[in-house]
């Protein structure tokens, strides 16, 4: 039986953090995970995340993995793939699956980073080939370059279900509505407004009724359900599809703590069962420790920090740094993870009726049930007052902790502030040079650059564009409204990319004068061999 | 899990529904009604339904019905499913073969 100081189950963003943190001060520490690849669901996140410079804001998410892994490795870490731990017992000792045989292993402590799996929910037809969880969309898409179907149905308006449906889309596959019980999107405003203007329609207040076909997924009825979600006769509407994706939630998968005899708890706040911790994640057992979704459902973000306190108690637990040298890293990280609480997604804001930002703006109702914002939301969040020349303009109306853009503008026209929750405001008396620095740094592809000021006839507007094949300089097309709807003709200007926009291209199209206040993105016409 | 291991609460009869015919557990093929009526024969617990039924028991451990099970349950028990204890965790985590588990590697020094 091998010995290590520390085992950590689980590679992804969480146990790679703790790693990170816990090769640093010296300890000897092995990573266990079942995949054949590392980095948990980072890997399938190709999309840019939120938050501040500090969380790796506008990165995307399989370069942090990249960046993570390759930081445990060069600090000696020992990352065992295909390595499934299958049991956790009394005096932390695992026993792991590899190929073949299966290996016994002793921690001095250890840090369970299992993540989590995806919910179910049965309707009448779910076990027909074709209905597949989101993340296992994302798996086949992100990681192996399958198509999951051709024509989809989305059920889950929480950010998977939205982040998943505009990378069905970037696949080229034609998502035909996104469904959600509640009467609200669970997700942020800024994702389902990229889905929305792509032209996807989102049906609140409705469930999937049945799925059909002969061997798989034909076809799927969706009803109207009332505020105690049972479904309302006659509302029903019929979709021809091959494939439905589920994105109901996770559940932490968290069975090797209670295997270990950890003391658990059942919190539907969290997600499901998870162990009893600490605020640095220490469970009942003195030395076994859980960081990431395991110890409750939230993001990839927030995980690292918990990886990281996690690696930090590991080594002071088995003396590798001082309590004082603890106390102080974990004050530093704990002050991290507090603003990313924060905010009308945070945890503690779960349930709680939001009807202003934190600015005293009132909401957009029309975000939260149909996925964009109406012209009346745009009067009240933008500046009414005309700006002469090229100038962004921010469609971000919900208090999210993020901050890129601030950052991304080197002329400081973008503020906002030490809060990184509060909304962006631009700062009128800055002049704008166009570099759509911001337009590309935006992770929720919610600030556009607009000229009012190109011709006596027309605008330009620069919007960020993730499709391929690029259209065209000079391209002919149609630009669309915020809802996806075709507004008018657009001439592409010219299509921008850049290292620093990391493959974020910049859009810019030419539109009638009167459109600038409404066209938002361009719908390509020209058929591509 | 004590709250309702008093099997003297009345749950009333069971009552046959449209989609009592829905697969919950699909390694084992069990369905809804079977799990709700098996509330009725006395199974509060989600072990004890595990036992009876074997749903959850399959290939994939519970891994995609053990919730759904468990809400079913405390539905039919008309409580909240956070009071109802999860089922038993025991290793082996994930599906393996027997010649795998059995196939332990022991230090030379031990087998000897």
């Amino acid at each position: 039986m091998k010995r290590y100081d520390l085992i950590i189950v689980g590679a992804g963003p969480a146990g790679l953090s703790a790693a990170i943190e816990a090769a640093k001060k010296g300890l000897h520490v092995v990573v266990f995970d079942e995949n054949l690849r590392p980095g948990g669901q980072l890997f399938k996140q190709i999309h840019k995340f939120f938050g501040s410079k500090e969380h790796q804001a506008k990165v995307r998410g399989f370069n942090i993995g990249k960046k993570l892994l390759a930081e445990a490795t060069q600090l000696g870490v020992e990352v065992q793939l295909n390595a499934t731990v299958t049991g956790m017992y009394l005096d932390k000792e695992v026993i792991v699956k590899k190929g073949d045989e299966i290996f016994h292993f002793k921690g001095d402590a250890i840090i369970v980073a299992t993540g989590a799996s995806e919910n179910s929910v049965p309707f009448k037809g779910w076990t027909l080939p074709g209905v597949i969880g989101a993340g296992a969309a994302q798996t086949m898409m992100n990681l192996h370059g399958i198509k999951p179907g051709k024509k989809i149905l989305m059920l889950g308006s929480g950010n998977v279900g939205l982040v998943v449906s505009f990378q069905l889309l970037q696949a080229g596959c034609d998502v035909v509505a996104i469904v959600d019980a509640a009467p609200h999107i669970g997700g942020y405003g800024v994702h389902a407004a990229k889905v929305a203007r792509c032209g996807v329609p989102f049906y609140l207040s409705h469930t999937i009724q049945s799925v059909s076909g002969d061997e798989k997924v034909e076809k799927v009825v969706i009803g109207a359900v009332d505020s105690s979600f049972t479904l309302i006769p006659e509302t029903e509407k019929t979709f021809t599809v091959d494939t439905i994706c589920v994105a109901v939630g996770l559940s932490p998968m968290s069975q090797l703590f209670k295997m270990a005899g950890c003391k658990m708890d059942d919190n539907p706040k969290k997600g499901g069962q998870v162990p009893v911790c600490n605020e640095w994640g220490e469970t009942s057992i003195k030395g076994i420790f859980a960081a990431g979704d395991v110890a409750g459902i939230e993001e990839a973000s927030s995980a690292m920090i918990e990886g990281k306190m996690a690696g930090v108690c590991a080594s002071e637990y088995l003396g590798y740094c001082s309590s004082a040298e603890q106390a102080k890293d974990l004050e530093n990280m704990a002050k991290d993870l507090d603003s990313l609480r924060q905010g009308m997604f945070a945890i503690k804001n779960r349930g709680k009726k939001i009807e202003t930002t934190m600015e005293g703006i009132p909401i957009s109702t029309n975000l939260l049930k149909k996925g964009f914002l109406s012209d009346a939301d745009i009067k009240r969040f933008s500046p009414t007052k005309k700006i002469a020349g090229v100038h962004p303009v921010i469609e971000c109306t919900q208090n999210i902790p993020c901050n890129p853009c601030q950052d991304a503008c080197v002329r400081h026209c973008i503020k906002i502030g030490k809060d990184i929750t509060a909304l962006p405001v631009v700062d009128t008396t800055k002049t704008c040079m166009g570099c759509g620095l911001c337009v590309a740094a935006c992770s929720g592809q919610a600030i556009f650059l607009v000229n009012e000021d190109f011709s006596s006839d027309y605008a330009l507007i620069t919007l960020p564009y993730e499709f391929l094949p690029l259209p065209q300089k000079g391209e002919k097309g149609k630009a669309t409204t915020r809802s996806g709807e075709i507004l008018c003709d657009a001439e592409v200007i010219s299509v921008k990319t850049s290292k620093a926009y990391d493959h974020t291209a910049l859009l810019t199209m030419k539109v009638p004068l009167a459109m600038s206040e409404k066209a938002r993105f361009f719908k390509k016409v020209k058929s591509y061999a | 899990m004590h709250s309702i291991n008093d099997r003297n609460k009345e749950i009333g009869k069971f009552i046959p529904a449209a989609d009592d015919d829905l697969i919950i557990c699909r390694c084992e093929e069990i369905t809804k009604g079977e799990i709700r009526k098996a509330v009725h024969d006395g199974m509060f617990t989600v072990t004890e339904m595990r036992r009876y039924l074997r749903c959850g028991m399959g290939l994939c451990q519970g891994q995609t019905c053990a919730k759904l099970t468990k809400n079913i349950i405390a539905r039919e028990l008309n409580v909240s499913p956070s009071t109802l204890e999860p089922a038993t965790s025991r290793s082996p985590m994930r599906p393996i073969e027997m010649k795998i588990l059995g196939k332990e590697e022991v230090n030379k020094n031990e087998r000897d």
